[in-house]
Protein backbone atom coordinates (compact mmCIF):
# COMPACT_ATOMS: atom_id res chain seq x y z
CA UNK A 1 0.00 0.00 0.00
CA UNK A 2 2.45 2.59 0.61
CA UNK A 3 4.71 1.50 -2.27
CA UNK A 4 1.60 2.22 -4.38
CA UNK A 5 1.08 5.58 -2.74
CA UNK A 6 4.35 6.29 -3.57
CA UNK A 7 3.90 5.63 -7.24
CA UNK A 8 0.76 7.17 -7.18
CA UNK A 9 2.46 10.43 -6.03
CA UNK A 10 5.34 10.40 -8.24
CA UNK A 11 3.42 9.99 -11.07
CA UNK A 12 0.97 13.43 -9.54
CA UNK A 13 4.38 15.36 -9.08
CA UNK A 14 5.70 14.59 -12.61
CA UNK A 15 2.31 15.64 -14.55
CA UNK A 16 1.92 18.87 -12.64
CA UNK A 17 6.00 19.86 -12.97
CA UNK A 18 6.87 22.67 -15.38
CA UNK A 19 9.41 22.06 -17.27
CA UNK A 20 10.79 26.02 -16.82
CA UNK A 21 8.66 27.60 -14.84
CA UNK A 22 9.10 28.06 -11.22
CA UNK A 23 6.99 29.27 -8.40
CA UNK A 24 4.10 31.05 -10.56
CA UNK A 25 1.64 32.62 -7.98
CA UNK A 26 -1.46 34.96 -9.04
CA UNK A 27 -3.99 36.87 -7.25
CA UNK A 28 -7.19 38.72 -8.18
CA UNK A 29 -8.52 42.02 -6.92
CA UNK A 30 -11.57 41.14 -6.02
CA UNK A 31 -12.12 37.95 -5.34
CA UNK A 32 -14.65 36.04 -7.63
CA UNK A 33 -17.34 35.16 -8.34
CA UNK A 34 -17.83 37.98 -10.91
CA UNK A 35 -21.04 39.63 -12.25
CA UNK A 36 -21.41 41.65 -15.46
CA UNK A 37 -19.37 44.97 -15.22
CA UNK A 38 -17.28 43.73 -12.46
CA UNK A 39 -13.86 44.90 -13.07
CA UNK A 40 -10.69 42.62 -11.79
CA UNK A 41 -7.59 43.23 -11.18
CA UNK A 42 -5.22 40.72 -12.06
CA UNK A 43 -1.18 40.43 -10.11
CA UNK A 44 0.81 37.38 -11.87
CA UNK A 45 3.91 36.30 -10.87
CA UNK A 46 6.70 34.07 -12.57
CA UNK A 47 9.53 33.50 -9.41
CA UNK A 48 11.97 32.11 -11.92
CA UNK A 49 12.85 31.31 -15.11
CA UNK A 50 15.16 27.96 -16.00
CA UNK A 51 15.28 27.69 -19.74
CA UNK A 52 16.48 24.24 -20.77
CA UNK A 53 19.13 24.46 -23.97
CA UNK A 54 19.60 28.36 -23.37
CA UNK A 55 16.34 29.25 -24.08
CA UNK A 56 15.36 32.82 -22.89
CA UNK A 57 11.67 33.87 -21.88
CA UNK A 58 10.38 35.51 -24.64
CA UNK A 59 6.26 36.00 -24.05
CA UNK A 60 3.76 35.77 -21.44
CA UNK A 61 0.64 35.24 -22.98
CA UNK A 62 -2.79 36.23 -21.22
CA UNK A 63 -5.68 33.48 -22.09
CA UNK A 64 -9.66 34.77 -21.74
CA UNK A 65 -12.36 33.24 -21.61
CA UNK A 66 -15.34 34.64 -23.83
CA UNK A 67 -16.92 36.33 -21.13
CA UNK A 68 -13.80 39.26 -20.31
CA UNK A 69 -13.36 42.45 -22.02
CA UNK A 70 -11.37 45.22 -21.56
CA UNK A 71 -8.17 43.94 -21.19
CA UNK A 72 -6.07 46.93 -19.82
CA UNK A 73 -2.50 46.32 -18.94
CA UNK A 74 -1.40 47.95 -15.85
CA UNK A 75 2.07 47.16 -14.84
CA UNK A 76 4.47 45.51 -17.35
CA UNK A 77 6.89 42.54 -16.17
CA UNK A 78 10.51 43.54 -14.70
CA UNK A 79 13.90 42.50 -16.21
CA UNK A 80 16.28 41.73 -13.44
CA UNK A 81 19.98 41.52 -14.77
CA UNK A 82 18.46 40.80 -18.36
CA UNK A 83 19.27 41.45 -21.96
CA UNK A 84 18.90 45.34 -23.00
CA UNK A 85 15.36 45.85 -24.41
CA UNK A 86 12.12 46.09 -23.31
CA UNK A 87 8.49 44.41 -22.38
CA UNK A 88 5.73 45.91 -25.63
CA UNK A 89 2.25 45.27 -24.57
CA UNK A 90 0.88 43.46 -27.52
CA UNK A 91 -2.73 42.50 -28.68
CA UNK A 92 -1.26 40.29 -31.21
CA UNK A 93 1.56 39.51 -33.12
CA UNK A 94 2.52 36.96 -35.54
CA UNK A 95 6.78 36.24 -35.39
CA UNK A 96 8.76 35.17 -38.23
CA UNK A 97 8.56 31.74 -38.06
CA UNK A 98 4.58 31.90 -37.82
CA UNK A 99 3.93 31.59 -34.41
CA UNK A 100 0.80 33.50 -33.45
CA UNK A 101 1.00 35.55 -29.80
CA UNK A 102 -1.17 37.30 -27.77
CA UNK A 103 -2.57 38.96 -26.09
CA UNK A 104 0.39 39.80 -23.07
CA UNK A 105 3.62 41.30 -23.04
CA UNK A 106 6.64 40.13 -25.14
CA UNK A 107 10.14 40.99 -24.99
CA UNK A 108 11.62 43.17 -27.77
CA UNK A 109 15.68 42.68 -27.38
CA UNK A 110 16.84 45.69 -28.60
CA UNK A 111 20.33 43.54 -29.32
CA UNK A 112 19.29 40.71 -31.44
CA UNK A 113 15.86 40.55 -32.84
CA UNK A 114 13.86 37.44 -32.16
CA UNK A 115 15.81 36.03 -28.66
CA UNK A 116 13.93 37.36 -25.88
CA UNK A 117 15.99 38.57 -22.43
CA UNK A 118 18.53 36.50 -20.40
CA UNK A 119 16.65 36.93 -17.27
CA UNK A 120 15.70 34.33 -14.65
CA UNK A 121 13.20 36.89 -13.13
CA UNK A 122 11.60 37.06 -10.69
CA UNK A 123 8.71 38.82 -12.91
CA UNK A 124 5.79 40.41 -11.82
CA UNK A 125 3.07 42.02 -13.97
CA UNK A 126 -0.74 43.65 -13.44
CA UNK A 127 -3.55 43.75 -15.75
CA UNK A 128 -7.26 44.43 -15.68
CA UNK A 129 -9.77 42.63 -17.34
CA UNK A 130 -14.00 43.64 -16.78
CA UNK A 131 -16.82 41.40 -17.07
CA UNK A 132 -18.77 41.59 -20.51
CA UNK A 133 -22.29 42.50 -20.78
CA UNK A 134 -23.99 39.21 -20.62
CA UNK A 135 -27.49 37.49 -20.08
CA UNK A 136 -25.49 33.86 -19.83
CA UNK A 137 -23.05 32.61 -17.66
CA UNK A 138 -19.87 32.79 -20.01
CA UNK A 139 -16.89 31.36 -19.23
CA UNK A 140 -14.27 33.65 -17.43
CA UNK A 141 -11.16 31.58 -17.38
CA UNK A 142 -7.89 33.27 -17.12
CA UNK A 143 -4.32 31.65 -17.70
CA UNK A 144 -0.83 33.16 -18.46
CA UNK A 145 1.61 31.22 -21.02
CA UNK A 146 4.62 31.57 -21.11
CA UNK A 147 7.24 31.02 -24.18
CA UNK A 148 10.81 30.71 -24.31
CA UNK A 149 12.57 32.26 -27.53
CA UNK A 150 12.55 28.57 -29.00
CA UNK A 151 9.29 28.07 -29.46
CA UNK A 152 8.83 31.95 -30.94
CA UNK A 153 11.10 30.86 -33.43
CA UNK A 154 14.36 33.31 -32.08
CA UNK A 155 16.74 30.71 -31.10
CA UNK A 156 17.40 26.99 -32.53
CA UNK A 157 19.09 25.07 -29.82
CA UNK A 158 17.51 21.96 -29.00
CA UNK A 159 14.11 21.58 -27.71
CA UNK A 160 11.98 24.31 -26.37
CA UNK A 161 10.36 24.62 -22.63
CA UNK A 162 7.14 23.31 -22.79
CA UNK A 163 5.13 24.24 -20.25
CA UNK A 164 1.62 24.02 -19.59
CA UNK A 165 -0.54 27.67 -19.32
CA UNK A 166 -0.94 28.57 -15.63
CA UNK A 167 -4.46 28.56 -14.45
CA UNK A 168 -5.23 32.08 -12.80
CA UNK A 169 -9.16 31.74 -12.46
CA UNK A 170 -11.79 29.15 -13.51
CA UNK A 171 -15.61 30.19 -13.69
CA UNK A 172 -18.09 31.87 -14.55
CA UNK A 173 -20.24 35.14 -15.23
CA UNK A 174 -22.65 35.11 -12.36
CA UNK A 175 -26.09 36.74 -14.00
CA UNK A 176 -27.86 38.84 -12.17
CA UNK A 177 -31.01 36.87 -10.94
CA UNK A 178 -34.66 38.93 -12.17
CA UNK A 179 -37.53 37.89 -9.78
CA UNK A 180 -40.76 39.65 -11.24
CA UNK A 181 -43.64 39.28 -8.35
CA UNK A 182 -46.66 38.13 -10.21
CA UNK A 183 -48.99 40.94 -11.23
CA UNK A 184 -51.43 42.27 -9.19
CA UNK A 185 -54.49 44.67 -10.03
CA UNK A 186 -55.57 47.59 -8.59
CA UNK B 1 -50.74 38.33 35.32
CA UNK B 2 -48.74 41.38 37.03
CA UNK B 3 -48.03 44.76 35.87
CA UNK B 4 -44.88 43.81 34.24
CA UNK B 5 -46.52 40.87 32.67
CA UNK B 6 -49.28 42.84 30.61
CA UNK B 7 -46.64 45.07 29.44
CA UNK B 8 -44.51 42.46 27.49
CA UNK B 9 -48.22 41.23 26.27
CA UNK B 10 -48.84 44.51 24.81
CA UNK B 11 -45.00 44.82 23.45
CA UNK B 12 -45.28 41.96 21.61
CA UNK B 13 -48.93 42.86 20.32
CA UNK B 14 -47.55 46.26 19.09
CA UNK B 15 -44.52 44.71 17.81
CA UNK B 16 -46.88 42.34 15.99
CA UNK B 17 -49.10 45.10 14.62
CA UNK B 18 -46.33 46.80 13.22
CA UNK B 19 -44.92 44.07 11.20
CA UNK B 20 -48.59 43.26 10.04
CA UNK B 21 -48.64 46.96 8.94
CA UNK B 22 -44.83 46.96 7.50
CA UNK B 23 -45.99 43.39 5.08
CA UNK B 24 -49.37 44.81 3.93
CA UNK B 25 -47.51 48.05 2.52
CA UNK B 26 -44.69 46.56 1.34
CA UNK B 27 -46.17 43.59 -0.71
CA UNK B 28 -49.38 45.18 -1.49
CA UNK B 29 -52.23 43.50 -2.75
CA UNK B 30 -51.97 39.91 -4.77
CA UNK B 31 -54.19 39.15 -7.27
CA UNK B 32 -55.67 35.95 -7.44
CA UNK B 33 -55.53 34.01 -10.79
CA UNK B 34 -57.79 34.17 -12.97
CA UNK B 35 -57.99 37.97 -12.49
CA UNK B 36 -61.87 39.47 -13.06
CA UNK B 37 -62.64 42.91 -14.62
CA UNK B 38 -65.59 44.10 -15.76
CA UNK B 39 -66.89 44.05 -19.46
CA UNK B 40 -65.71 47.73 -21.33
CA UNK B 41 -63.77 48.68 -17.75
CA UNK B 42 -61.46 51.28 -18.82
CA UNK B 43 -58.21 52.43 -17.01
CA UNK B 44 -57.65 49.09 -14.77
CA UNK B 45 -54.00 49.48 -13.83
CA UNK B 46 -52.04 46.58 -13.37
CA UNK B 47 -48.70 46.66 -11.63
CA UNK B 48 -45.16 44.62 -10.70
CA UNK B 49 -42.48 45.17 -7.56
CA UNK B 50 -40.76 48.37 -9.05
CA UNK B 51 -36.96 47.65 -9.69
CA UNK B 52 -35.65 50.82 -10.27
CA UNK B 53 -33.20 49.63 -12.96
CA UNK B 54 -35.16 47.48 -14.60
CA UNK B 55 -37.82 48.04 -17.58
CA UNK B 56 -40.48 46.28 -18.18
CA UNK B 57 -42.49 44.90 -21.83
CA UNK B 58 -46.09 44.20 -21.43
CA UNK B 59 -49.11 42.36 -23.89
CA UNK B 60 -52.51 42.68 -23.26
CA UNK B 61 -54.17 39.90 -25.45
CA UNK B 62 -57.92 39.26 -25.73
CA UNK B 63 -60.85 40.90 -24.41
CA UNK B 64 -60.48 43.67 -26.94
CA UNK B 65 -57.94 44.64 -24.14
CA UNK B 66 -55.49 47.64 -25.09
CA UNK B 67 -52.50 49.20 -23.16
CA UNK B 68 -53.12 53.02 -23.08
CA UNK B 69 -50.61 53.88 -20.82
CA UNK B 70 -46.96 53.17 -18.70
CA UNK B 71 -45.47 50.38 -20.82
CA UNK B 72 -41.77 50.20 -19.85
CA UNK B 73 -42.58 50.75 -16.60
CA UNK B 74 -43.71 48.35 -14.27
CA UNK B 75 -47.54 49.80 -13.78
CA UNK B 76 -49.85 49.76 -16.95
CA UNK B 77 -53.10 50.79 -17.61
CA UNK B 78 -55.48 48.70 -19.62
CA UNK B 79 -59.21 49.45 -21.08
CA UNK B 80 -60.76 46.34 -21.41
CA UNK B 81 -63.51 45.50 -24.17
CA UNK B 82 -66.81 44.21 -23.98
CA UNK B 83 -66.88 40.39 -24.84
CA UNK B 84 -67.30 38.51 -22.11
CA UNK B 85 -64.84 35.37 -21.52
CA UNK B 86 -62.19 33.59 -19.45
CA UNK B 87 -58.81 35.03 -21.37
CA UNK B 88 -55.31 32.53 -20.61
CA UNK B 89 -52.27 34.77 -20.79
CA UNK B 90 -54.15 37.96 -21.16
CA UNK B 91 -51.71 39.93 -19.81
CA UNK B 92 -48.07 39.57 -19.25
CA UNK B 93 -44.67 41.42 -18.50
CA UNK B 94 -41.18 40.39 -19.14
CA UNK B 95 -38.99 42.28 -16.95
CA UNK B 96 -35.47 43.54 -18.65
CA UNK B 97 -32.61 44.32 -16.44
CA UNK B 98 -29.88 46.94 -16.64
CA UNK B 99 -27.80 44.70 -18.74
CA UNK B 100 -31.35 43.82 -20.94
CA UNK B 101 -31.15 40.67 -19.87
CA UNK B 102 -34.36 39.40 -19.98
CA UNK B 103 -36.71 37.71 -16.94
CA UNK B 104 -39.01 35.05 -16.72
CA UNK B 105 -42.00 35.96 -18.14
CA UNK B 106 -45.12 36.69 -15.45
CA UNK B 107 -48.61 35.81 -17.12
CA UNK B 108 -51.91 36.81 -15.83
CA UNK B 109 -55.55 34.80 -16.61
CA UNK B 110 -58.02 37.11 -17.31
CA UNK B 111 -61.89 36.62 -17.07
CA UNK B 112 -64.03 39.66 -18.77
CA UNK B 113 -67.52 39.47 -17.11
CA UNK B 114 -70.02 41.08 -18.87
CA UNK B 115 -73.96 40.93 -16.38
CA UNK B 116 -76.73 40.63 -18.57
CA UNK B 117 -80.28 41.60 -16.38
CA UNK B 118 -83.17 39.68 -17.83
CA UNK B 119 -86.21 42.60 -18.31
CA UNK B 120 -89.44 41.81 -16.72
CA UNK B 121 -92.72 43.26 -16.75
CA UNK B 122 -94.36 45.91 -17.11
CA UNK B 123 -96.17 44.95 -13.81
CA UNK B 124 -99.76 45.98 -11.95
CA UNK B 125 -99.53 46.67 -8.59
CA UNK B 126 -101.78 43.31 -8.04
CA UNK B 127 -99.06 41.31 -9.85
CA UNK B 128 -97.48 38.16 -8.02
CA UNK B 129 -93.52 38.59 -6.86
CA UNK B 130 -91.51 37.73 -10.14
CA UNK B 131 -87.73 36.15 -9.54
CA UNK B 132 -85.28 38.90 -11.15
CA UNK B 133 -82.42 36.98 -13.26
CA UNK B 134 -79.24 37.76 -14.03
CA UNK B 135 -76.39 36.08 -16.55
CA UNK B 136 -74.22 34.68 -15.63
CA UNK B 137 -75.96 33.45 -12.11
CA UNK B 138 -75.08 34.38 -9.24
CA UNK B 139 -75.08 37.54 -8.82
CA UNK B 140 -77.24 40.39 -5.96
CA UNK B 141 -79.90 41.69 -7.16
CA UNK B 142 -80.99 45.17 -5.38
CA UNK B 143 -83.01 47.89 -5.37
CA UNK B 144 -86.53 50.01 -4.45
CA UNK B 145 -88.78 46.55 -4.35
CA UNK B 146 -86.62 43.31 -4.15
CA UNK B 147 -86.39 41.19 -1.45
CA UNK B 148 -84.72 37.58 -1.91
CA UNK B 149 -83.78 38.09 -5.67
CA UNK B 150 -87.12 38.77 -6.56
CA UNK B 151 -89.05 41.88 -7.51
CA UNK B 152 -92.34 42.69 -6.01
CA UNK B 153 -95.00 44.60 -7.70
CA UNK B 154 -96.68 45.57 -4.93
CA UNK B 155 -94.09 47.85 -3.77
CA UNK B 156 -96.50 50.55 -6.17
CA UNK B 157 -97.00 52.42 -9.13
CA UNK B 158 -93.76 53.44 -10.47
CA UNK B 159 -90.32 52.74 -12.65
CA UNK B 160 -88.01 51.51 -10.91
CA UNK B 161 -83.89 50.99 -11.68
CA UNK B 162 -82.47 47.64 -10.44
CA UNK B 163 -79.45 46.89 -10.27
CA UNK B 164 -77.42 43.09 -10.58
CA UNK B 165 -74.26 42.58 -8.97
CA UNK B 166 -70.87 40.26 -8.85
CA UNK B 167 -67.26 40.31 -8.84
CA UNK B 168 -67.43 44.16 -8.78
CA UNK B 169 -69.32 44.36 -11.65
CA UNK B 170 -73.18 46.18 -12.07
CA UNK B 171 -75.37 46.31 -14.55
CA UNK B 172 -79.28 47.73 -14.64
CA UNK B 173 -82.83 47.74 -15.70
CA UNK B 174 -85.70 49.82 -15.95
CA UNK B 175 -89.27 47.82 -14.05
CA UNK B 176 -92.44 49.54 -14.61
CA UNK B 177 -95.72 49.15 -12.33
CA UNK B 178 -98.43 50.55 -14.36
CA UNK B 179 -101.65 51.45 -12.65
CA UNK B 180 -104.01 49.33 -12.99
CA UNK B 181 -107.49 50.47 -14.70
CA UNK B 182 -110.11 52.87 -12.53
CA UNK B 183 -113.31 51.00 -12.56
CA UNK B 184 -116.34 53.36 -11.73
CA UNK B 185 -119.10 51.72 -9.30
CA UNK B 186 -121.35 49.73 -11.13
CA UNK B 187 -124.87 51.60 -12.17
CA UNK B 188 -128.07 50.28 -12.84
CA UNK B 189 -130.01 51.76 -15.20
Amino acid sequence: MKQLLTIILLVFTITAHSQCLNNQTSNLNPIGPYQPGDVVTVTYTLGNFAGINVNWIHAFQINLGVGWTNLTPITAPGNPFGSTGNWLWDLQNTYPGGFNFGPGWRFVNAGTAGWGTSSNGPFTMIFQVTVGPTCTPDNLNISMEVFDDCTTGGWANGNCCIDPAYNIYNGVVLPNIISTSNINHY
Amino acid sequence: MNYRENKQVLLALFITMIMMTTTIFTFGQTTINPDTVCANAVGEQYFVTNTPTSTYQWTAAGGGSIITSGQGTNSITIDWGGVSGLYPNAVEVIESNAAGCPGTPILLDVFVLDLVGNAIGPFCPGDPTTPLVGNPAGGTWSGTGVVANAFQPSTGVGNYVLTYSMAGCTTTINVIVNNGPVTGPIQHF
